[in-house]
């Protein structure tokens, strides 16, 4: 069943890749163009972007490589059972336990897909189900971390915090209040007979293999995701070094514009939860804070790879919901920021 | 599915192969970064740990991905216990190993530099980053901490006869004077993503000898003066010595 699903996202991630390939040539011809025009010499303003785009990648990666590994050591060792039995039931307790639950499910927002469907074909409520979807891929501690690392303990930081669990907790409420949960999943991933991890009791195989699987599903998944991590970190050095300044202060500085601007830009780069705050520091000198908190608050929750994801999962109704009311709720809260840091 | 899998089952194999190349490289890159002291250039030395951990990281997995293709049989007994991940092993195309291997193509091919007068786009900020920090005697302060003691005071003519001594690179602009330049740095707080260029404005007779982009160790003294359209704290210059480009280019804010 996720065979399928993961396959309809190959295809169109092998679509979207030729898409980028030829962005990306077009962007790099750009660097030529803009160095015969404005008479700056190639080479630096090809090694202008290769120190940018390194940059990015350098500081990000190790975080990609942490949720990579974290990644594989969940899909091999925790069984998700054991910690459902602890968590509320009524609607609102549900989603609030949900939007925490990556606490204790580290996972990206790759990953959060399949644990979700996991949850939800275990009974889990659907309030439930859903915030921890929309939350996790944040609420966890490697995004914790290289949060804080980029934008330190301040208003970034604690609003990234505030607007992921409300906006996680009220969409969990709203589709929970309407939804049953046979509405919530395609029926093909309702089954519950076959269990994804029924074969772990017929067979338990030694904690050293588990690892040494661990560590190779890890291996893949780094693969999987760095190549969104690529593509974004090159489309973001290529805008510092070819885009004028003022032009991105223009798009950057309205208080309702910039931020549809920046969550239109995490749904396209689809870039992991773990590394997006490297990019977003690339436009803290040039957009509003209420921007860069969309940014970082919206990508988790929905981009082009996980919206393909939900679709293999969930009810097609269920998927709009999934990508519309995260946008608003965002662009809402990212325009409050703005008025009241005073943006206008 | 089982026909798509035979089809590929012969690039499968090589490019287990490619992929433990491939994370060896990484681990290798981000080693002689360190080594070399080129990680000066893209990230703030603060987390270069950060990039330990990486380094270590990347080696993990390329030996176990070596491992893999080294024992094949192996992997195929792990097949029980993750049945469902059988997308992972099939799905590491050559697409997706060359957009990975491209961050090792740009190290390979373009000398590590730090970024310097060519990435300055949309000019040099004469406002301070950050939050100012402890308060250093004047010929301790860099061109940040001038800046910000600049932005604390009430006018600029408090700073009048106040010694200089700071190091940049030249910034020019058509409507500084001709006899003027700035003086300029790049501040970091996390790495090259948030670099962002500011700068001190400075007077001097032979102002105009001094390459734009050249790195100068410069001493003067203080004075408000017209600079542009403003009456600034102007560095006039005693002393002007040209420099090779520091070992930490950057200012940590």
């Amino acid at each position: 069943m996720i065979l399928s699903s993961i396959g309809a996202i190959d295809r169109t991630n092998r679509l979207k890749l030729i898409g980028l390939s030829l962005l990306a040539a077009l962007l790099l011809s750009s660097i030529g163009y803009q160095a015969y025009s404005a008479n700056r010499d190639f080479a630096l303003v090809l090694s202008v972007f290769a120190t940018r785009f390194l940059g990015i990648f350098v500081e990000a990666v190790p975080f990609l490589l942490l949720g990579s590994i974290t990644s594989g050591l969940i899909e091999t060792f925790i069984k998700s059972d054991d910690i459902m039995r602890y968590l509320p039931r009524n609607r609102l307790g549900a989603a609030i336990g949900g939007a925490f639950l990556g606490l204790v499910f580290p996972v990206c927002e790759c990953g959060v897909v399949p644990v979700a469907r996991r949850l939800f074909k275990k009974g889990t409520p659907v309030s439930l189900g859903i915030a921890f979807l929309l939350a996790a891929p944040f609420m966890n501690p490697i995004v914790f971390a290289s949060t804080y690392i980029a934008f330190g303990f301040g208003p970034v930081f604690i609003g990234r915090i505030i607007v992921t669990i409300l906006v996680a907790v009220t969409v969990g409420v709203v589709v929970g209040s309407f939804a049953q949960r046979s509405a919530v999943l395609k029926p093909i991933s309702l089954g519950g007979a076959h269990d994804d991890h029924a074969h772990h009791d017929h067979e338990a195989p030694s904690t050293r293999a588990k690892l040494m699987g661990a560590l190779g599903i890890a291996g893949d998944e780094f693969f999987e995701m760095g190549r969104f991590l690529i593509f974004g970190s090159i489309l973001a050095a290529l805008m510092q070094t070819l885009v004028p300044q003022e032009s991105l202060l223009a798009l950057g500085t309205g208080p309702v514009l910039s931020v549809v601007f920046m969550q239109i830009l995490a749904y396209v780069l689809s870039v992991c939860s773990t590394v997006d705050s490297f990019l977003a520091l690339a436009f803290v000198n040039t957009f509003t804070a209420g921007a860069i908190v969309s940014f970082l608050s919206f990508g988790p929750m929905v981009d082009i790879k996980s919206t393909l994801m939900f679709t293999g999962v969930f009810r097609r109704r269920i998927v709009l919901y999934l990508v519309l009311l995260p946008f608003v709720m965002n662009l809402l809260a990212g325009t409050v920021i703005n008025l009241i840091l005073g943006y206008v | 599915m089982t026909a798509a899998r035979h089809k590929r089952e012969e690039p499968v194999d090589i490019s287990a192969w490619a992929k433990s190349l491939i994370l060896f490289g990484m681990g290798i890159y981000l080693t002689l970064l360190i080594l070399t002291g080129n990680l000066d250039n893209y990230i703030n030395q603060r987390f270069a740990w950060l990039v330990v951990v990486g380094a270590l990281l990347f080696f993990v997995l390329g030996l176990t991905a070596l491992n893999r293709s080294l024992n094949p049989e192996r992997s195929d007994h792990d097949h029980h216990h993750h049945d469902h991940d059988h997308h992972h092993h099939y799905h590491i195309t050559w697409d997706i190993l060359l957009v990975v291997a491209f961050p090792l193509l740009l190290a390979v091919l373009i000398p590590s530099r730090s970024l310097g007068i060519e990435a300055v786009n949309g000019g040099v900020s004469l406002n301070p980053v950050g939050v100012a920090g402890v308060t250093r005697s004047p010929l301790d302060r860099n061109i940040l901490d001038w800046l910000r003691e600049f932005d604390r005071a009430s006018t600029p003519a408090q700073f009048n006869g106040t010694p200089v001594d700071v190091i940049g690179f030249v910034y020019r602009e058509p409507i500084h004077p001709e006899n003027g330049f700035m003086l300029a740095r790049f501040t970091m707080s996390c790495c090259v993503a948030d670099a962002f260029p500011i700068g001190m404005p400075v007077i001097a007779d032979d102002a105009g000898e001094y390459a734009a982009g050249g790195w100068l160790r410069l001493r003067g003294e203080l004075k408000a003066s017209t600079f542009g359209a403003d009456i600034l704290p102007v560095v006039f210059a005693d002393s002007i010595e040209r420099i090779d480009e520091p070992r930490q280019p950057y200012l940590y804010p």
